[in-house]
């Protein structure tokens, strides 16, 4: 018995979820006498899982997101997977992103095997660009152009007393979605070591990084505030009323069934978008993937048939049918470059090499940064806090908060 | 002692055994282990707690963000009680007449107590809904403009208030309906011979005879309200900026996102002297209330 822990709700019967199973009968078949079971967790997935190791019923396999690694990696909760990366002649690690891989790397230990990350990058509406006459970003755009596209793409209302019925860019106070703004100034969040925040979050590029943003929103207007958002109840982009917007590979899928108009057209045209690096004022583009690896718990019952799973659900077979989902970009190069041929697809991969592992695979309890940012970004937006009172604010709340351990 | 006597004591320590025995293993003990881990710097899964006496308790005390919550929390028990015992109260009164299918009222009143508070605050999310909201279309029809009021930090934790008077009800209203029931119908005839209209025999026999269950609804209310956390855990993580972080939800964040066990636990502890404060403080100021009251 093959105990396997993941997040999310209980299955619902849509293709991805059909797609999965027959992949876990699969693996039931090659391996007779191994029945796998399956617990997904729909919330609360760290606390859970440590409450399954307090308990000592730890799982064979664990799904580690690598925003929230940092707890089990740091502790010595994982198996190190070196012995059997090295022992198994048909497992190669050089068939993984690198940067991918070594999100779980600590000095020449390895404690998880990665499935497939997506990067942050800003998604553009290639229609609402033409309407407008201006042309798609370039690589190497910086804050400066960037403000400039979102203001010639926001249209205004006939009525002023009303919003605008087109925004150019969207912006939300969710930290996991902007953190690559300050990056791309050549701020930080965190001291090089993960363990303090002031003199890093309350530095000088991040006051103007943020200053920034809030005029975006603001002052502008070029972007939706967060009780526009709220009203609208649903994401901008996705309705066609707004021209840019930073996310995930996963919202693709989102993107693909977008809502129809009344006469049945999609609000966005799936094949009409473009993918770009985000704006950057330092040289090199910065980004952050959000990631999704395997990893073996210390002392679970099966270490042996767990790595057999792993390898199997990291294989080019598996994958590729796994991936066809399309909610993220496969960790292996292989499978990514064969979806490539997929243009959207394509235009993810040149993104990969700026991606930095988040902040979570790391520190322990980066939830807690991120729930503060979050708070910062809302005192900024709702109550006029000045932009630097608010970082100082949240840089010393940070590490108040990184004092108690 | 007789042996009947004794017999019937032996027999009597069997009938509570088990309870007493549920109350030693899930409640006593998990507390007292909980003020022994309160005492020690302890990260869930490590090994090795660190014992730290009285720190996690100074700890406590000199934490703004604990006092914030501590704040919230007083915040919200001042609004949410009194609003909710003056609408059970007259929920009561209205279901207390002597109507045909009466009893359909008190079943429907009841049925937010029985509701999963997770699926009810899943339900008051829609209620809150800036423009769309079904608050926000009955303030349209009187010319208010709409209000955020779960992403607003002035309204949110007035929100969460206001929902607590609706998911409250039930049991509120249960308590006093009895307590009317209980008052002799002889005082009102009284009452009323001596010229009192309705307003003042409400005024001078009923809230003066619900004296004891409004005491009674009085501490238990706020030891809930002080408690509070599902709604904030669903609808509002806390926020917008702190603004509901309770200290229910606070304790639990130390526990659960932080993993310091130990300090969320010596909160925890910080959290039940508070309560057992505000009880005996209710306690003393309503008892001259009691003083000459009897229920013959």
């Amino acid at each position: 018995m093959l105990r396997l822990t993941n997040w999310g709700g209980a299955g619902e019967d849509n293709d991805y979820d059909r797609l999965v199973k027959d992949l876990y009968r699969r693996f039931e078949r090659d391996h007779p006498g191994v029945r796998l079971k399956i617990e997904n967790i729909p919330g609360e997935y760290v606390p859970k899982m440590l409450l399954n190791f307090v308990a000592g019923t730890q799982p064979e396999v664990m799904v580690l997101d690598a925003s929230s690694a940092a707890v089990f990696v740091n502790n010595g909760l994982l198996t190190d997977l070196r012995p059997f990366v090295e022992s198994d002649p048909e497992f190669d690690l050089g068939d993984f992103y690198p940067n991918v891989v070594d999100i779980a790397r600590r000095g020449d230990k390895l404690y998880a095997i990665p499935i497939d990350f997506t990067p942050m990058v800003v998604y553009y509406n290639k229609d609402l660009f033409d309407k407008a006459g201006v042309p798609y970003p370039d690589p190497n755009w910086t804050f400066a152009e960037f403000f400039e596209i979102a203001q010639k793409l926001t249209i205004p209302a006939k009525d002023p007393g009303l919003p605008p019925v087109q925004y150019g860019f969207v912006f939300t106070n969710w930290m996991p979605a902007w953190v690559m703004w300050l990056w791309n100034n050549g701020g930080d969040v965190l001291s090089p070591d993960g363990s303090k925040a002031t003199g890093y979050l309350d530095s000088d590029p991040n006051v103007e990084t943020l200053t920034f943003l809030r005029d975006l929103v603001k002052r502008h207007k070029v972007a939706p505030s967060l009780s526009e958002m709220q009203a609208m109840g649903a994401d901008p982009f996705v309705h066609g009323k707004a021209a840019m917007v930073v996310m995930g590979h996963w919202a693709l899928t989102g993107y693909k069934n977008a809502p129809k108009d009344g006469s049945g057209k999609p609000l966005i045209d799936w094949e009409r978008l473009g993918v770009a690096h985000l704006p950057h004022n330092t040289p090199e583009p910065h980004t952050v993937f959000y990631e999704a690896g395997l990893a073996i718990p210390k002392d679970c019952n099966h270490p042996e048939e767990a790595w057999e799973f792993i390898r199997y659900w990291t294989s080019a077979e598996v994958q590729r049918v796994y991936n066809s989902s399309g909610i993220a970009v496969s960790a292996r190069k292989d499978i990514s470059r064969e979806r490539a041929a997929d243009p959207i697809e394509a235009q993810f991969l040149p993104i990969v090499p700026s991606a930095r592992p988040p902040y979570g695979s790391r520190v322990e309890s980066y939830e807690i940064v991120e729930n503060v940012g979050r708070s910062m970004i809302d005192s900024i937006l709702n109550n006029d806090v000045p932009v630097r009172e608010a970082l100082r604010r949240a840089a010393s709340r940070i590490d108040r908060e990184f004092a108690k351990r | 002692m007789s042996l009947l006597r004794r017999r019937e004591s032996r027999l009597g320590w069997l009938f509570v055994a088990p309870a007493t025995l549920h109350l030693v293993v899930f409640a006593l003990f998990p507390m007292g282990f909980a003020l022994y881990i309160s005492l020690f710097k302890w990260r869930l899964f490590k090994d090795s707690p660190e014992f730290v006496f009285l720190q996690n308790y100074v700890w406590s005390f000199t934490e703004g963000p604990f006092w914030n919550a501590l704040w919230n929390s007083f915040r919200y028990t001042a609004v949410s009680v009194p609003a909710g015992m003056a609408v059970a109260l007259g929920v009561a009164l209205l279901v207390n007449q002597k109507l045909r299918g009466v009893t359909i009222f008190r079943t429907l009143y009841y049925i937010p107590a029985i509701s999963s508070g997770v699926a009810v605050s899943m339900l008051w999310i829609y209620v809150f809904l800036p423009e769309t909201g079904m608050l926000n279309l009955l303030l349209r029809m009187i010319g208010v403009s709409s209000i955020a009021f779960l992403q607003d930090s002035t309204w949110a934790m007035w929100a969460l208030a206001f929902m607590s008077i609706w998911t409250g009800l039930g049991p509120k209203m249960v308590l006093y309906l009895a307590g009317l029931v209980g008052i002799p119908q002889s005082l009102y005839e009284a009452a009323e011979l001596d010229g009192a209209g309705k307003l003042r025999s409400f005024w001078s026999v009923t809230l003066p005879m619900l004296a004891p269950t409004t005491i009674f609804v009085l501490i238990t209310s706020t030891i809930g309200a002080m408690q509070v956390f599902t709604p904030v855990y669903m609808m509002t993580k806390g926020g917008p900026e702190n603004s509901t972080d309770v200290v229910g939800y606070h304790i639990y964040t130390e526990a659960w996102v932080n993993f310091n066990t130990g300090l969320a636990s010596a909160k925890s502890f910080v959290l039940l002297v508070i309560i057992g404060g505000i009880s005996l403080l209710q306690f003393r100021l309503m008892r001259r209330q009691l003083e000459g009251y009897s229920a013959s």
